[in-house]
């Protein structure tokens, strides 16, 4: 019953609400581990749907499972230590929200109907919004605020573009269910009219929820004012499931023969936020939105790459996958910077090699990772995307690409030296602690080996993942 | 499509237009049950929808409950706990804003004109009164600063979209799913919203969003 992978969570992060901090510490490790187990299971196919018509275990879900399984075990070791040392209002709750997160996710990943899927991500949201809110400051006031109502907003224009790819389906007279695998079946015969004005309205819908330019005004608010653990978990697997909703739908589009327009859509978004993103991290004076702003270029980038299609889109899921693991292992070190200091100010923060040393490798790798130079795989991803949209003949974008990426790694490049050798004149306030530093080095080190080595179940996991559309694996 | 079909998609145009001219929270509160009403009742008068289950008619019964009762019910305890009766400043005036009602429903009309080629027989007048709560709505959010005036706007965009929803497609793909959905996204709206409209408040005193200003690039 592959429905246990989402009902596992949901259930103990109730019951965490009712168990004192202590002992839900323990509860968020267990049920961390045990979900990792289930869902190698299902990937694995060991695991069946009991409801068919709304779940199944497609190949791109199932990355996306994982990945998001794999960074919550290690967030959940952060988090273990973490609350501790921070001052909640109610820890009782941000356990019980990060379980419950993780169960809407999980929900997300192995949904095959359409609504049931957007039920999922608007549960993300409502689940997530109490984590954005834990410190209770007025900043997390407002960041919590536009959070809901812009993704509430955004996401009730998906639910939209659900209802219009339903109305192309009457229209093409179609007696069959209501799920993705179906509707690849029979996508020719779906309305091609309908079936546009449904895919536009998904991509914006869920495209907010993505972080995508100019729907991304949430985000730098939400991931700087968020507790550092929930930081790492918004961008590292929330994003990669709202991109999925995106995905699922794009492969409709490609089987109903519609993939230039869908794919000129994602390439168009992708490039803006590409851009937004290099342009407010260069001079950002404070170090989580900065993280936040990559974030948004780095969606960009899988937009792009899912876009143009071919071989650049085995460097989108490459990117997918690298991205989530480099970037919550940054939130997880900016948070232990964040501790030491107490302050998200690139200014006020300085020698953080002298205070926090370890901390200092495991950030300044992170750097690295982000920035798209190797060992990391960040770079072998990128050198994909440019190589698949060379061969597709996309010169202006590439070049835009480019100038982006460049753009970002001299932005974040001199934020990251500012810190790590500048000056400062506070005191350290919270020593790291090896339970706070081992995540943010694990996360690194999948990445680096993933980067040398790509196990063949995963390899095989992508390409059943973009062969569906037309996706190759060599140049 | 009768005359009563035709007859509740009137009044749901004249609530928009109403709510967009309203000054008075409490007012606009009654108006949002008013329609809420109207939406959950329109499926039950479309054609497609003659033979229903009593399954069906239950869960109608339920929407009614909730959007026509539950919502208002809790928008108007929301409004009398933070004590504020009108709008005083809205970005957009009252008559302007009532001719942009007038401009967005011009525009649906000659939207749904172009669009309407590929739709079933009737349904065009239902595509006009969906898109204009749904443009409306977002007006709503986007003209007024007052964070309860954002929800109610949230909540027009709702009932938009569940006439989309309930009205356009057909019921057997959907198998209530639609309806589940619309719930919990409502309760988004209300549960929420309406916890973060009492912080709001006990923070600053007010639910003015010209307040949130402080995180910024």
């Amino acid at each position: 019953m592959i429905e246990f992978v989402f009902l596992l969570p949901l259930a103990t992060g109730l019951t965490a609400l009712a168990l004192p901090a202590s002992l839900g510490r323990f509860l968020l490790l267990i049920s961390a581990i045990l979900h990792l187990q289930l869902s190698v299971m299902s990937w694995m196919g060991k695991l069946t749907p009991v409801y068919a018509n709304f779940f199944n275990a497609s190949p791109e879900g199932m990355l996306i499972l994982i990945v998001t399984s794999f960074i919550f075990v290690c967030i959940s070791v952060y988090s273990f230590s973490y609350m501790n040392e921070t001052e909640m209002e109610n820890k009782p709750v941000f356990i019980c929200c990060m379980l419950l997160f993780l169960g809407t996710m999980s929900m997300v990943a192995l949904s095959d109907h359409p609504i049931v899927l957007w039920i999922a991500i608007e549960a993300t949201t409502l689940v997530s919004a109490p984590l954005i809110f834990i410190h209770r400051s007025k900043e997390a006031l407002e960041a919590t605020w536009k959070y809901v109502l812009i993704c509430s907003v955004g996401i009730a224009l998906a639910l939209l573009g659900c209802f219009f790819i339903t109305l192309a389906m009457d229209l093409g007279n179609l007696e069959t269910p209501l799920t993705f695998s179906s509707l690849n079946t029979v996508a020719s015969q779906l309305d091609p009219l309908w079936l546009k004005v449904g895919f536009v309205f998904v991509v914006i819908g869920f495209g907010t929820k993505m972080g995508l330019a100019p729907m991304h005004t949430w985000l730098p608010d939400a991931h700087s004012e968020a507790p550092s653990p929930a930081s790492a978990l918004l961008s590292g697997a929330l994003l990669n499931c709202a991109f999925l909703g995106i995905y699922k739908t794009h492969i409709v589009m490609n089987a109903a023969g519609l993939g230039d327009f869908s794919g000129n859509v994602l390439i168009g978004f992708g490039l803006v936020s590409m851009v937004v993103g290099a342009i407010f991290i260069i001079s950002q004076p404070d170090y989580k939105r900065m993280l936040a702003y990559s974030s948004i270029k780095n969606m960009g980038v899988i937009a792009f790459g899912v876009g143009v299609g071919g071989f650049a889109l085995y460097g989108a899921f490459l990117h997918i996958i690298h991205h989530s693991l480099v970037k919550s292992s940054l939130f997880l070190s900016a948070g232990n910077i964040l501790l030491g200091f107490g302050t998200k100010k690139v200014q006020r923060v300085g020698a953080v090699i002298r205070h926090l040393p370890k901390t200092y490798v495991s950030f300044f790798a992170g750097f690295i990772g982000i920035s798209g130079l190797p060992p990391f795989g960040l770079f072998i991803s990128k050198i994909i995307i440019i190589i698949g949209a060379f061969q597709e003949h996309r010169y202006i974008s590439v070049a835009v690409f480019i100038a982006t990426t460049t753009l970002v790694a001299a932005g974040t490049g001199r934020i990251f030296m500012s810190m790590s050798y500048g000056d400062t004149k506070e005191n350290l306030q919270i020593p790291e602690k090896t339970m706070r530093l081992l995540p943010a080095f694990a996360l690194l080190l999948v990445s680096f080996i993933l980067c040398i080595w790509l196990p063949d179940v995963v390899f095989n996991t992508i390409y059943e993942s973009i062969q569906k559309i037309g996706g190759t694996l060599h140049g | 499509m009768t005359n009563s079909t035709v007859a509740i998609l009137v009044i749901i145009l004249l609530s928009v237009l109403l709510s967009l001219g309203s000054t008075r929270l409490i007012a606009l509160v009654k108006i949002m049950a008013l329609q809420g009403i109207m939406v959950s009742l329109t499926p039950l008068f479309l054609k497609d929808h003659g033979t229903l289950s009593s399954g069906a008619i239950i869960f109608f019964q339920i929407m009614i409950m909730i959007k026509g009762l539950l919502i208002p019910g809790l928008l108007y305890m929301a409004v009398k706990r933070v004590a504020i009766k009108r709008e005083i400043e809205p970005f957009i005036g009252y008559h302007a804003s009532i001719l942009s009602g007038l401009a967005i429903l011009i525009f649906a009309v000659f939207i749904t004109n172009q669009l309407s080629i590929s739709l079933p027989p009737g349904h065009d007048i239902v595509l006009i009164t969906a898109i204009t709560t749904m443009a409306s709505g977002f007006f709503l959010m986007m003209a007024r600063s007052k964070a309860i005036t954002q929800v109610i706007g949230y909540l027009m965009l709702e009932n938009g979209i569940y006439l989309v929803g309930t009205a356009l497609t057909k019921h057997s793909h959907t198998l209530y799913v639609v309806e589940f959905g619309v719930l919990l996204d409502l309760l988004v709206g209300v549960m929420i919203m309406g916890i973060i409209l009492h912080n709001i408040n006990s923070a600053f005193d007010d639910v003015d969003t010209t307040l949130l200003g402080r995180l910024k690039d």
